[in-house]
C-alpha cells in the first residue's frame, strides 16, 4: 500500500509540473503578447520609440523576456571596476544614428553587440525620429523620439519551469541579511516580546534571517504560526504589484485591527503594527531621533506588516466553503436516503423536480434567485469585511450549499436503488429483517462508498473559493483572482493559481481514494495496480 | 380429479373426429425458426416515451423554443448586429417596462419583455441570442460526443491505448475547466467559432472516460466472452453487442452535455470571458447591473428565465428519452 500511495505521488507530482508547463506555454508562448497592452494609458500615450522600449520592459515584467539597455551594461562594468567613471561618460550617450556615434561609444556597442551575441541576446537599435517642426522646415525630435539601444532575450518555457519550480519553497536561514547584523542566530523564548515579555507564549527569534520570529503563538486560528517555509507561487503585476500570489490569498483584509504592542525598544502602544511579521531591511535601524520609528525599532527588523480584522481570501472562501459542504452533507444524504426508501412517492418526485432544477437551470440563474429570495427575508445581500454580523455569511452558504445538496440527493439515491435490486438484499429480505435494518446495515455501508470518494475533493475545494457566488454577495474570497488576473493579463498569477489549483485536486483524488479504501475492505490497492 | 369429469363432451358438436381434428405434421424447418413477438427498437424507444403524458408537453415545449430561436428571428428581421432598434430616435421608447411598452405599441408578442436600453425589443433580442447559445451547445455537443464515444470506445478495448489515456486523463483532467476554456478564450479573440474550439478542445476527455468505463464494464460479460469464443470479430462485437447497451448511456449523457454547455457559455460571460455576439449570456453579463435599476429587472430576468426554460427543457427531454432507450424499459 505504502508502495502504491508512493507512486500515485510522484506521479502527482509529475502531472502537476505538466499542467503548470501547458499552463505557461499557453500563456507565455501561445497567446499574443501584445494584448497585455490594452486599457494601459502609458502605453496608449507613449509615442515612436519610448513606446517601443516601454513594450520591452513591460514584457520583461510580466516574464515574456530578458530585457537589458546599453546604460545598464555599461553600468554593470563600471560597477565591476572594468570602467572608470570618464570613459562610462564618454561612452554612455549614443548617437541619433549609429555613424553618428563618437569614437568612444563605438569601442563600447562593439562591446555590447559582442557581449549580447555571447550571451543570446538580440540587440535592437533605433535611430531618432525626426519630424519636420510645424513652423519652418526645420527638423526636430518627435516626441519619444529619442535613440535607443537595448537588447532582449526571449525566455523558453523551460527555463522559465525550472525558475518557477525553484521558487517554490522558500526556506528562511540565518545567512539571509546581508551586512553586518551582529551575531547570527536563534533565541528561543518562553516570554514573547512582542506581548511585553511577561506573558507566557513561546516563540523563536532569529537574527540574520528574512523575518524576526520563526514561530510565534498569537489568538488566532491556528494560533500557532511559523515564517520558516514560505510557498511562492509568483510575483503578481497588474492584480497587486509586487505582492505574491500566494500572500495575496492568505493575507487578511479589511481595516486595521489596533492592538497593544511593546516595540523592540520596550515602547508600549496601540497599533496596527503586525511585528511577528517584522522583515529585514538592510540598514534600516533608525538612527535619527526626529524618525517616529527612533523610539520603537533597535535593529534592521523594521518593515511590520499591518494587521487586519477581516480573514484572508482564502479565509473567507474556505469558511463559506466549509460550512457549505458540511451542511450539504448533512442534509443531501439523508434527503436522498429518504428519496430513494419512498420511489416514486410524492417527495421523491418533489426532490425529483429540484434535482431537475439545480442540474438544468445555469447557476448564475439560481445564485440570483436565491439573493431574491434572501433579500425579501431581510437577510444581508453584500457582504461587508468589516461587520462582525454572522447575518452575512447566511446567504452565500445557502447558495453554495443548495446546489450540492442536489448533487448528492442524486447520486445517493441512484446509488441506493442500484443496490435495491441486488441480490445480498434479496437475501436478507427473505432472511426476516426488518426494511429499516435492511437500509441501515446494508444498503447504505455500500452506497455511502462512492460518496466517501468526494468528500476530500469537496472541502479542499471550499479553499479555491466560489466564483459566482462570491462575485454576486461581494464577498473578498480567492474565487475572483483567477478571473481577475484573466482580465488583467497578470500572467504570473495565473500560473500560480493554476498551479494550487492542481495541487489541490491532485491531493483530492489521492486522498479520496485513501478514504475509500478505509471504508471499504474490498478496495485494495495492490488490485488497482494493473 | 373432478375438472376431468367436467371436460366438454365432444359429443356435443354432433361432428365426426375427422371434421373436429385436422393431423399436422411436424414440420422440421419450421421447429427451427424462433418465434418471438416482433420487436423493433426504436419503435419501442418512441412508444415507451410517449406513453408519459408529461414528454409530449414537454417536446411541444422544445419545438417551441426551437421555433422561436430559429425562425421567429428571420420573421420580424431582427439581428442584433444590423438594425436591433425600432425607434432609435425615440428617447422615450429605451428601457421601457413591458406595461410602457404594450401602452405604447398596443399589445403584441414583441414587447411583452419591455425594451432595452437603446429601445430594441428585449423579446426580440433574447430569442435572437438563444439561437446563438443554443447553435453553441448543439455543435460542442455534437463534437465533444462524437469523438468521445470514438475515443472512449478504442480506449475501452485497447489496454494498451487505456495506458497512454489514463496518463493523459490524469493529466489534462487536473487543469480546471474554467482556467482551460479562459485562457483559450484569451489567447483568441471571443469568436463563436473560438469559443466552440475552447470548449471542444478538451470537453470530449470526460465524456471519453465515462464510456471508457461503461465498456470496461461489459466488455468482460459472458455474453461476448461467448460471442468472442464463438469467432465473432471485435468490431462486430463492438457494433452489436455494446453499441445497443451504451444508446441509453449516450443519449442520458447528451441530456446533462447540452444544457451544460449553455450553463457555460452564461458563466463565462458573467465572469467577462464570453462571446462576442450578443448570445444569452452576453445579453446577461450586459445586463446584470439592471436588476438594482427600479423597471429594469426584466432586462436582466428576460434572458436568464430563457435560458433556463431551454436547459430545463432539453434536459427533461433528454433525461426521458435516455430511459426510454434502455430496453429494460421495453417489456
Amino acid at each position: 500500500m505504502k508502495k502504491y500511495l508512493f507512486s500515485r505521488v510522484v506521479r502527482g507530482i509529475i502531472s502537476i509540473i505538466v499542467i503548470v508547463f501547458i499552463i505557461m506555454l499557453l500563456v507565455y508562448s501561445l497567446s499574443d503578447r501584445d494584448l497585455i497592452f490594452f486599457g494601459d494609458p502609458v502605453y496608449n500615450k507613449a509615442l515612436n520609440n519610448k513606446k517601443t522600449v516601454y513594450k520591452y520592459e513591460q514584457w520583461e515584467k510580466y516574464g515574456y523576456l530578458e530585457y537589458m539597455t546599453y546604460a545598464d551594461y555599461l553600468n554593470e562594468l563600471r560597477d565591476s571596476g572594468q570602467l572608470d567613471k570618464a570613459t562610462f561618460d564618454a561612452a554612455v550617450s549614443i548617437g541619433a544614428t549609429a555613424e553618428k556615434d563618437s569614437d568612444a561609444t563605438k569601442v563600447y556597442v562593439k562591446k555590447f553587440e559582442d557581449y549580447c551575441k555571447a550571451n543570446g541576446f538580440t540587440v535592437k537599435r533605433l535611430d531618432r525620429v525626426m519630424v519636420k517642426s510645424t513652423y519652418g522646415n526645420k527638423l526636430s525630435m518627435a516626441e519619444g523620439g529619442e535613440q535607443k539601444l537595448f537588447a532582449y532575450k526571449e525566455r523558453s518555457v523551460f527555463v522559465r519551469l525550472g525558475e518557477f519550480l525553484k521558487n517554490l519553497i522558500k526556506v528562511d536561514t540565518i545567512n539571509f541579511a546581508e551586512g553586518d547584523v551582529g551575531e547570527r542566530g536563534l533565541t528561543f523564548t518562553w516570554y514573547d516580546p512582542a506581548y511585553g515579555g511577561e506573558k507566557f507564549s513561546p516563540a523563536i527569534m532569529g537574527n540574520g534571517t528574512q523575518h524576526k520570529y520563526l514561530v510565534y503563538f498569537d489568538n488566532k486560528f491556528p494560533f500557532i504560526h511559523q515564517n520558516i517555509v514560505k510557498i511562492q507561487l509568483g510575483k503578481s503585476y497588474s492584480v497587486r504589484q509586487g505582492i505574491d500570489v500566494f500572500d495575496s490569498m492568505t493575507e487578511s483584509q479589511g481595516s486595521h485591527l489596533k492592538t497593544e504592542v511593546t516595540y523592540p525598544t520596550g515602547l508600549v502602544e496601540v497599533s496596527a503594527d503586525d511585528l511577528h511579521n517584522a522583515t529585514y531591511v538592510a540598514g534600516s535601524k533608525p538612527t535619527d531621533p526626529k524618525n517616529p520609528n527612533y523610539t520603537r525599532f533597535n535593529d534592521d527588523y523594521t518593515n511590520t506588516p499591518t494587521l487586519k480584522g477581516g480573514k484572508s481570501k482564502m479565509g473567507y472562501s474556505f469558511v463559506i466553503g466549509i460550512l457549505a459542504v458540511i451542511g450539504a452533507y448533512c442534509i443531501g444524504v439523508p434527503l436522498g436516503i429518504v428519496m430513494a426508501r419512498k420511489k416514486d412517492k410524492l417527495l421523491d418526485k418533489l426532490g425529483t423536480i429540484y434535482i431537475i432544477f439545480i442540474m438544468a437551470v445555469p447557476s448564475l440563474a439560481y445564485i440570483f434567485m436565491f439573493k431574491a429570495v434572501g433579500a425579501e427575508m431581510g437577510l444581508p445581500t453584500t457582504f461587508d469585511v468589516d461587520s462582525k454580523s454572522a447575518l452575512m455569511y447566511i446567504l452565500p452558504i445557502v447558495s453554495l450549499a443548495l446546489p450540492s445538496i442536489a448533487n448528492l440527493m442524486k447520486w445517493i439515491r441512484r446509488y441506493m436503488i442500484d443496490q435495491m435490486n441486488s441480490d445480498y438484499v434479496k437475501f436478507a429480505r427473505s432472511g426476516g429483517l426488518s426494511e429499516g435494518e435492511i437500509f441501515g446495515k446494508h444498503i447504505m455501508k455500500n452506497a455511502i462508498i462512492p460518496i466517501v470518494h468526494g468528500i476530500p475533493g469537496s472541502v479542499l475545494g471550499a479553499m479555491t473559493g466560489a466564483l459566482i457566488t462570491e462575485r454576486v454577495y461581494t464577498v473578498p474570497g480567492a474565487g475572483g483572482l483567477l478571473v481577475e488576473a484573466l482580465n488583467k493579463y497578470d500572467n504570473s498569477v495565473i500560473v500560480g493559481v493554476a498551479m494550487f489549483y492542481a495541487v489541490l485536486s491532485v491531493v483530492s483524488v489521492i486522498l479520496g481514494d485513501v478514504f475509500m479504501s478505509m471504508v471499504d475492505p474490498r478496495i485494495s490497492f495492490s488490485t488497482k495496480e494493473r | 380429479m373432478d375438472e376431468k369429469t367436467n371436460l366438454i363432451d365432444l359429443s356435443e358438436f354432433n361432428m365426426s373426429e375427422e371434421e373436429l381434428f385436422t393431423k399436422f405434421d411436424h414440420d422440421t424447418i419450421e421447429s427451427e425458426k424462433i418465434t418471438a413477438p416482433r420487436y423493433s427498437y426504436w419503435r419501442s424507444v418512441f412508444r415507451v416515451f410517449f406513453k408519459k403524458k408529461i414528454n409530449i408537453v414537454i417536446l411541444a415545449l422544445l419545438a417551441l423554443v426551437i421555433v422561436f430561436a430559429y425562425i421567429y428571428p428571420l420573421a420580424t428581421g431582427y439581428d442584433s448586429d444590423v438594425t436591433p432598434f425600432k425607434y432609435l430616435s425615440d428617447l422615450e421608447s429605451y428601457n421601457m417596462t413591458p406595461s410602457q411598452a404594450i401602452n405604447k405599441y398596443g399589445f403584441s408578442l414583441e414587447w411583452i419583455f419591455g425594451s432595452g436600453k437603446s429601445g430594441e425589443s428585449t423579446f426580440d433580442a433574447v430569442w435572437f441570442g438563444s439561437s446563438i447559445s443554443l447553435s453553441l451547445a448543439f455543435i460542442c455537443a455534437a463534437i465533444n460526443m462524437t469523438i468521445g464515444v470514438v475515443i472512449g470506445a478504442i480506449w475501452g478495448f485497447s489496454k494498451k491505448v487505456d495506458m497512454f489515456m489514463m496518463e493523459v486523463y490524469n493529466i489534462i483532467g487536473n487543469i480546471p475547466y474554467l482556467l482551460l476554456i479562459s485562457v483559450m478564450v484569451l489567447i483568441m479573440s471571443a469568436s463563436f467559432w473560438t469559443m466552440v474550439f475552447a470548449l471542444t478542445i478538451t470537453g470530449w476527455l470526460g465524456i471519453a472516460y465515462f464510456i471508457r468505463t461503461q465498456v470496461v464494464i461489459i466488455r468482460d460479460r459472458e455474453y461476448n466472452l461467448a460471442s468472442k469464443c464463438l469467432g465473432t470479430s471485435t468490431f462486430k462485437i463492438a457494433l452489436k453487442n455494446i453499441l445497443p447497451f451504451m444508446t441509453s448511456i449516450i443519449v442520458t449523457l447528451l441530456a446533462t452535455e447540452i444544457p451544460s454547455y449553455i450553463s457555460y457559455e452564461v458563466f463565462l460571460s458573467y465572469v467577462g470571458m464570453g462571446l462576442n455576439e450578443n448570445s444569452l449570456g452576453k445579453m446577461i453579463e450586459v445586463s446584470q447591473n439592471s436588476i438594482f435599476l427600479q423597471g429594469r429587472e426584466i432586462q436582466f430576468w428576460a434572458p436568464v428565465a430563457v435560458a433556463s426554460l431551454i436547459t430545463i427543457v432539453l434536459y427533461v427531454v433528454g433525461q426521458n428519452l435516455g430511459d426510454a432507450s434502455d430496453p429494460r424499459t421495453h417489456m
